[in-house]
């Protein structure tokens, strides 16, 4: 029998202390996806019973490419708290965090609930706002190595997340260049479009994921809709920055 | 390896010709000239050209590659390279193209550039390259390598007038002031799938930077870009395998959309 909880305290502990922690699957602990999804449940209900409060939620492998490389026909989801959230502008402590990356995204923020089946119509009525948005991922696994159960159980690599000014969304968003870069240098370079094709079917896709698991997608949360290229790493002293066209900037600095 | 010599020029040059008449492609030209000798790269183009204007192929613009840090990189160089177009090689939005026409064909997303006046300053600024810009149109530029299985080194691909094959452009033509050229979007789809994105900054940072760069390189060399020119400007994403036929539709937000149809 796999004791969950005991899988959750264990991933919890590893984001919170920011340890490195050997991979479920590699030590014994191998996972459903349901079950994973029940751990990561349970490790963020942690949180919670710290003081933490859900803002949102972040879609994962929302890139065909990405899905090619991991085998996968289907996107993943995590949970975002209040504490995850850093200012426009601000810093982040690279002690906090066990070996992040970072990469540009889409954030949307929700006026209304969206639960289970919703069409892209449905769906963009719930907009109230799109921004562009950096998001510091970090898997607590060692060498950042994982497979879905796995990463699924350690919150999808949530770690913290920057949002730009919220604009309304009645600009066409399906092909914004983005431009992310480190110390004023271009690192990466992508369009909304890499988002399954529009970023819109990542929200949709969220509502579909979180109502599946019993949830919904509630009126003022963020929904981040996953990357729109590849992750870079982060080093100490950088100052990060996403440029979307239409959108304005966002940016950070590592400490 | 030794010196390159005219004879290696000028059979470098007949193996390109005679792989771009019969759709054979050739061994590969580093195999008897150095792999960095850019110099006789283009030396070798030039034969080909002056080869082809002779026989009374209409030369109408120029391609520039090599205009993205990866593959710069991965070229081992510091800058980009160009091609001829000739007016056989262009094909208008959404039209058939034939694949029998081509090898080993690859796609790239691109702001093509047409000129309303000629470049031919010396010591060119930006400026007067955006003054002799009459518009920008979205491009689908069709690569393709004359050297069997893309085998190319830096001098390979500028002799083989810089792996340039066919292109189709766009027929939404937008003056400078209304594009961002450095954040406009882009997304070739196939099948429905984003099989390439990327956007302006990918070229050099702005594809009027590749622009420039060709424009003064080009007064250099002594075959100054005219006005009626098309510029294909550089990639704005990674390039894509066509591996047979199929539909591939760009899109460059604020550009419009332009299809390749392969048959």
């Amino acid at each position: 029998m796999t004791d969950l909880n005991a899988i959750a305290e264990f991933v919890d502990d590893a984001s919170r202390y920011a340890n490195a922690i050997p991979q479920l699957s590699e030590s014994g602990k191998d996972l459903t996806l349901e079950q994973a999804y029940e751990v990561q449940r349970l490790s963020v209900q942690r949180r919670y019973d710290r003081g933490q409060v859900q803002v949102g939620v972040k879609m994962g492998f929302t890139s065909r490419a990405k899905m090619i490389q991991m085998g996968l026909d289907e996107m993943i989801w995590g949970r975002l708290t209040n504490t995850m959230l850093v200012e426009d502008g601000g810093e982040i402590d690279l002690k906090d965090f066990v070996h992040p990356r970072v990469e540009p995204e889409i954030a949307f923020l929700l006026n209304k609930p969206l639960e289970g089946l919703v069409s892209p119509a449905q769906a963009m009525l719930a907009v109230e706002a799109i921004a562009p948005a950096l998001e510091i991922i970090d898997s607590r696994y060692e060498n950042f190595k994982f497979n879905l159960p796995d990463v699924v159980a350690d919150n999808t690599s949530t770690s913290a997340y920057v949002v730009g000014p919220w604009v309304k969304p009645d600009i066409d968003f399906t092909n914004l260049g983005m431009v992310m870069s480190f110390d004023g240098r271009p690192v990466q370079i992508g369009s909304s479009a890499a988002v399954l094709g529009h970023p819109l079917r990542a929200l949709v896709g969220a509502a579909r994921l979180v109502g599946e698991d019993g949830g919904r997608l509630e009126a003022g949360w963020t929904v981040m809709a996953g990357g729109a290229t590849a992750a870079e790493a982060l080093t100490s002293g950088l100052h990060v920055r996403l440029e979307a066209q239409n959108m304005g900037s966002v940016s950070f600095d590592v400490s | 390896m030794t010196k390159t010599t005219d004879a290696d020029i000028k059979k470098a040059a007949e193996m390109i010709r005679a792989a771009h008449d019969s759709g054979t492609p050739c061994a590969a030209l580093h195999d008897f000239i150095a792999a960095d000798d850019i110099a006789a790269g283009y030396a070798i183009q030039n034969v080909n050209t002056d080869h082809w204007l002779k026989q009374g192929r209409r030369l109408v613009g120029r391609k520039t590659g090599l205009t993205a840090r990866a593959v710069q990189k991965q070229l081992g160089v510091g800058q980009p390279d160009f091609g001829m177009l000739y007016a056989d090689m262009a094909y208008a939005d959404g039209a058939d193209v034939p694949l029998d026409r081509l090898m080993q064909p690859k796609i790239e997303g691109e702001i093509a550039f047409v000129l309303k006046s000629d470049l031919t300053q010396e010591q060119m600024t930006i400026t007067d390259v955006m003054q002799a810009i009459d518009y920008a149109v979205a491009a689908i530029e069709i690569v393709d390598s004359r050297i069997a299985d893309w085998d190319i080194k830096i001098m390979d691909t500028v002799a083989d007038n810089a792996s340039s094959g066919l292109y189709v452009l766009g027929t939404e033509p937008r003056a400078l002031s209304e594009l961002d050229l450095h954040l406009c979007g882009m997304v070739i789809e196939h099948q429905g799938e984003p099989v390439s994105t990327g956007a302006g900054a990918a070229c050099l940072g702005n594809p009027l930077n590749a622009t420039l760069w060709l424009a003064k390189t080009m007064v250099e060399v002594g075959r100054p870009l005219k006005a009626g020119d098309t510029i294909l400007s550089g990639a704005l994403g990674p390039m894509v395998a066509v591996p047979g036929p199929g539909v591939y539709e760009l899109r460059i937000s604020g550009l419009g959309s332009v299809r390749a149809a392969f048959v």
